[in-house]
């Protein structure tokens, strides 16, 4: 059976891996490759680097990052987001080590590319983010360069419901960072109901995180800034986790596989 | 004890960073090459790939590596498929347009039904047994497809459920498919390379 994941988050602005609250404060972490080193030991079942700073700059996507952490030797599944800007950024990302990718200001400025995307890459290496909000009028999705809130358009939806893209990442922007801070009625109320879901942001309870696994839309719950305040986090969530459709914690071993076999 | 030489063969698609770190993890000799005299100083050849079923083809056409796998493989030299690489040992492909493969196993690759994707962490249930799969029967790895082999049961060594039962290792003779990522499994993807590479020279 296919499990469900639980996704280490790694938010990057300036270079450095921050911890973020709410898309408008930030603190330092540290180095990036620290951060997904930890992630890679810990068992996560995917690891999504978030660069939040290059759209708004028109920087394109951070490949020295990239570059880094492919010098890492990952044995877990690396999303990338931030600044994808063409058909070519997306592809050059895939041919560069990322496994899948993030696409968000794309889906605001140039559909055609995400679809062009999806028949060089397969939908399955491509993310729709959606930061969203609970509104008096029903959901708003946040466009993060303008910080402006707007509803849906018909055509994002479109898109999404014809399977240019495998999942969506919801994000709950507002409460992003805050403890138990997530609104499950973002996932509730997403209007796309055979679409699999990221649900990310304000997420650090178990139970919290349990509520959203129950939900049959959610193939995955991600966490980001709740997991840098203890050792092991990823195993211990799992452990708090346990009867939920996840895959098991996993230890590292530092014994070699070939120490006792003649090859 | 002498070091089994893997060779990673390059044709441009996707990343290699992960399966040639993973394969020395474990403690092979790695080449990564497109060269025909380089890839026959190998052990194993390796055939990773991300992306789309046609272009893989198309450059594996251009580089003269068709003939050569093809050639190889009817050698006995043991060659193991990755993800796309798995794909294109088959007959054929119907992702985006009819596409003939290296057809080294019989079957084809077609997409799940309602365009589909597989992605995430799934099990391996082994339908045929034996000192190659035994550590990794019921493991859960990492899969990323939205596409997958049908082909003769006899060629299906493990199945994985995922709308219906659909073969995640295919194997004849000295070749092998893995339709999910081993290198991206952390240590059970380890664990399968290890077994497996080896189990296939010393067969």
């Amino acid at each position: 059976m296919l499990k469900k994941r639980l996704v280490g988050v790694v938010t990057v602005k300036n270079g450095w891996a921050v911890q973020s609250f709410g898309y408008r404060r930030y603190l330092p972490l540290g180095k990036p490759e620290c951060l997904v080193e930890n992630l890679d030991r810990w068992g996560a079942d995917e690891i999504l680097v978030q660069v939040i700073d290059r759209s708004k700059m028109g920087c394109g996507p951070d490949f020295e990052l990239l570059e880094r952490l492919g010098k890492l030797g990952l044995e877990t599944p690396l999303i990338y987001a931030g600044g994808i800007r063409s058909v070519a950024d997306g592809v050059k990302l895939i041919q560069q080590g990322a496994d899948r990718i993030v696409v968000d200001a794309l889906l605001h400025d140039d559909l055609v590319s995400i679809q062009e995307l999806s028949e060089k890459l397969g939908a399955q290496a491509l993310i729709a983010s959606l930061p969203l909000s609970w509104q008096t009028e029903g959901l708003g999705w946040f466009d993060y360069r303008s910080q402006i809130s707007t509803p849906f358009q018909s055509e994002v939806l479109g898109l999404i419901q014809s399977s240019v893209v495998s999942e969506v990442l919801i994000t709950d922007w507002q409460h992003e960072g805050e403890e138990a801070g997530f609104d499950q009625k973002l996932v509730d109320a997403f209007p796309l109901k055979n679409v699999s879901i990221i649900a990310f942001g304000g997420l650090s309870k178990a139970e919290q995180i349990r509520t959203l696994l129950q939900t049959p839309s959610v193939a995955a719950v991600a966490v980001g800034n709740f997991l840098s305040y203890r050792e092991h986090a990823i195993q211990k969530y799992k452990a708090a986790l346990t009867g939920m459709p996840l895959r098991l914690a996993t230890y590292q071993s530092t014994f070699s596989l070939m120490a006792s076999t003649d090859v | 004890m002498s070091t089994l030489t893997i060779g990673v063969v390059d044709y441009g698609m996707g990343n290699h960073a992960s399966v040639v770190q993973s394969l020395r993890d474990i403690g092979f000799r790695v080449r990564v090459s497109d060269n025909a005299a380089e890839l026959d100083l190998v052990d194993v050849l390796v055939l990773p790939g991300v992306g789309a079923f046609p272009a893989a083809m198309a450059t594996l056409h251009e580089r003269g590596l068709v003939e050569y796998l093809q050639e190889k493989a009817r050698q006995g030299r043991p060659l193991v498929g990755i993800c796309l690489g798995m794909q294109l040992l088959a007959s054929a492909s119907y992702e985006h347009t009819y596409t003939v493969g290296l057809d080294l196993i019989p079957g084809d690759i077609v997409p799940f039904a309602d365009h589909g994707v597989h992605i995430g962490w799934n099990t391996l249930e082994f339908t045929q047994h034996g000192p190659l799969w035994s550590s990794s029967d019921g493991e859960a790895f990492y899969f990323n497809h939205s596409f997958y082999y049908q082909g003769p049961a006899e060629y299906q060594v493990a199945a994985t459920r995922h709308q219906s039962a659909f073969s995640s290792v295919i194997q004849r003779g000295s070749v092998v498919g893995l339709q999910f990522h081993p290198e991206k499994s952390q240590s059970a993807g380890k664990t399968l390379l290890k077994n497996l590479i080896t189990g296939l020279v010393h067969a």
